[in-house]
């Protein structure tokens, strides 16, 4: 297996393209609006497929198929959640958000609750949350290089780290927006492509099932109704349903995705645009689900590598990629789905998923970047500490944000602390849990307080990054209870639902804000208010 | 709480989840369900992946901007 040129050509006219449209919309992020919020001039159509874009990561692309790989049918359902959970952001955040049109994730968080210090606590949670995105992000990158260049993991991550560092130092949201639109659409045709290559492949819908069940009996399995579940960590209802909730409120209130809704036109644009974002996500899914499904088949019966002297199954095949590139931690199995497509032995079709995978990658690592230099630069810098730089040269500010958040993360990516996914799991929980519930409810009750914000924030932040970490070192797995292996409870997602309890008691014990600010950042945000 | 949310936004929740819980029920209680043909095919192609991760979000997403530009077009 070595270098493929037409491999490579994919690649080349991916670069090509992202060049292209960074060089044609590089005169339109001149000022520090445009950089920021893209001038407040994209469409709904173009606002949905970067949104898509961003929203779905490595994690979705290689780590929803290596997570069906490892779990079975049953995880089917998780993907179900995350895209059924996009459209509730069309009333519950997208459009409120919008009306309000800050500039940062944070401004909301400083008015709402009228305090300047709220940006400094709601830093935490979100820089957590951030960095561990854009370290899985070019974890994703250096694993698309791997498999298009063949060079060792550590070189892929280097060359990934400058990668995404050349795409966001020269471009801010405006080229990034435009840019990840394309993305969008890229990454949605190979996973459709790919797919499609697996359905023919089998024959059909029941030739893919046929052999699926053949090769792994249990694959379809589900707690309660079969002798044996698909896998350990889906023998009980808790399992499904956790990895259905993990990712599920994350488009309503992620900062990388809220901030795509302050990019667009008006309200009625950032509606559309979800409806355009589940369109083009949803079917890029569809694709994901067919390539997981069919991974383990598909490489133990027709991966080169399957002829190799003491490799007799996929688990042996990845860690045989671990040993020969020097791919760090857990992340060789996030190899599983390339390795699907590399077992199909069609070059033009993994020049296709190379390139899906590259635009996915660098759209997420891109969307993270301008979250974190934006709160480090403009809003800590500038609105908590007086800085005047950032409001001067917010440009030159903002890049060298972006050079030391990617140099940070592309230092942690040589040894990724887990799967891709399960960084974005944890990701997920600690900020939904922490701030989600005082950006929600701040625009949804008027009673949400400022001293319920910020104690909700920190104790959640703390509580759900410390069980994680606990479940993980313990139990050797994040996905059981922290108190017992025996209750299997993804990500501990209960969490989430937790940090809406723990604030809405806060709130009602607690101080109200002031009228003028409940009327101005919650109540004339909302439809019945026009 | 969520006074002023349009009664969209619930019946479209009540569709998402109720698919969910409801397919999900079955397949805990019915060996065998998900692999239960369907239209020549197993039935979790069916309700699963083209209906409940891609045809129901699409069509809540849709009643959701639709409507609310209904009513400002009303109030217009």
């Amino acid at each position: 297996m070595g270098v493929n040129p037409i491999v490579i050509t994919g690649a080349v006219l991916y670069f090509a393209c992202i060049i292209g449209i960074g060089w044609y919309s590089r005169k339109a992020s001149m000022d520090a609006s445009d950089y920021y919020v893209a001038g407040r001039k994209v469409g709904p159509i173009v606002n949905g497929s970067a949104l898509a874009a961003t929203y779905f990561s490595p994690a979705s692309f290689l780590g929803l198929p290596a997570f069906i790989f490892i779990l079975g049918y049953p995880f089917w359902w998780a993907l179900v959640g995350i895209i059924g959970g996009m459209p509730i952001a069309t009333l519950l955040t997208a459009a409120p958000l919008r009306k309000y049109a800050p500039t940062s994730f944070t401004d909301y968080y400083a008015d709402r609750y009228d305090t300047k210090w709220m940006r400094l606590i709601a830093a935490f949670p979100t820089l957590i949350g951030g960095l561990a995105y854009v370290i899985l992000s070019i974890v994703g990158t250096a694993l698309f290089l791997l498999a298009i260049l063949k060079v060792p993991f550590p070189v892929a991550v280097v060359l990934a780290g400058a990668v995404v560092f050349a795409y966001i130092y020269w471009g801010g949201m405006v080229a990034t927006t435009f840019s990840t639109a394309f993305q969008g659409i890229a990454m949605t045709v190979a996973s459709v492509v790919a797919a499609g290559y697996v359905i023919v492949h089998f024959g059909g819908l029941n030739g893919l099932t046929d052999a699926v069940v053949s090769n792994s009996p249990n694959f379809f399995n589900l707690p309660y109704v079969a002798d044996k579940p698909s896998h350990a960590l889906m023998g009980m209802w808790t399992g499904v349903v956790g990895f259905y909730f993990t990712w599920h409120f994350g488009f309503s209130a992620m900062p990388y995705t809220v901030v795509r809704f302050f990019t667009t036109q008006d309200i009625k644009s950032a509606r559309r645009s979800v409806f355009w974002a589940v369109t083009i996500g949803g079917l890029m899914y569809c694709g994901l689900i067919i390539i997981g499904t069919g991974a383990r088949v598909l490489i133990e019966t027709l991966h080169p590598l399957m002829k190799t002297e003491g490799i007799t199954s996929a688990i042996k095949l990845l860690v045989h990629m671990k040993t020969a590139f020097g791919v760090a931690g857990a992340s060789v199995t996030d190899y599983s789905m390339i390795a699907a497509m590399e077992s199909l032995s069609s070059p033009f079709l993994l020049s296709i998923v190379a390139a899906g995978g590259l635009a996915i990658a660098m759209a997420t690592a891109a969307g993270w970047t301008m979250v974190l230099n934006v709160l480090l630069g403009r809003d800590l810098l500038g609105k908590v500490f007086g800085s005047k730089w950032p409001e001067e040269k917010p440009i030159a500010c903002t890049r060298v944000m972006t050079t030391i958040v990617v140099l940070v993360c592309m230092l942690l990516a040589f040894n990724p602390p887990a799967l891709v996914l399960d960084i974005s799991g944890a990701a997920f929980i600690v900020i939904l849990c922490s701030v989600g519930p005082p950006l929600i409810l701040g625009i949804w009750w008027t009673r949400a307080t400022t001293a319920a914000a910020g104690i909700n924030i920190i104790v959640m932040t703390i509580l759900s990054c410390a069980t994680w970490m606990y479940a993980n070192a313990v139990h050797k797995s994040a996905h059981f209870f922290f108190m017992t292996k025996s209750i299997v409870t993804p990500h501990q997602f209960y969490w989430v639902f937790v940090g809406f309890i723990f604030f809405i008691i806060l709130s009602l014990v607690t101080k109200p804000n002031s009228d003028e600010v409940i009327k101005k950042y919650s109540l004339d945000l909302r439809p019945d208010a026009d | 709480m969520f006074k002023g949310m349009p009664k969209i936004f619930w019946m479209g929740m009540a569709l998402l989840y109720g698919w969910f819980f409801l397919f999900l029920f079955l397949e805990l209680t019915i060996p065998g369900f998900p692999l239960a043909k369907f239209l020549g095919i197993p039935g979790c192609y069916t309700y699963n992946w083209i209906l409940g991760l891609w045809i129901i979000p699409i069509i809540v997403s849709y009643l959701f901007y639709s409507s609310e530009e209904k009513r400002e077009a009303e109030n217009q």
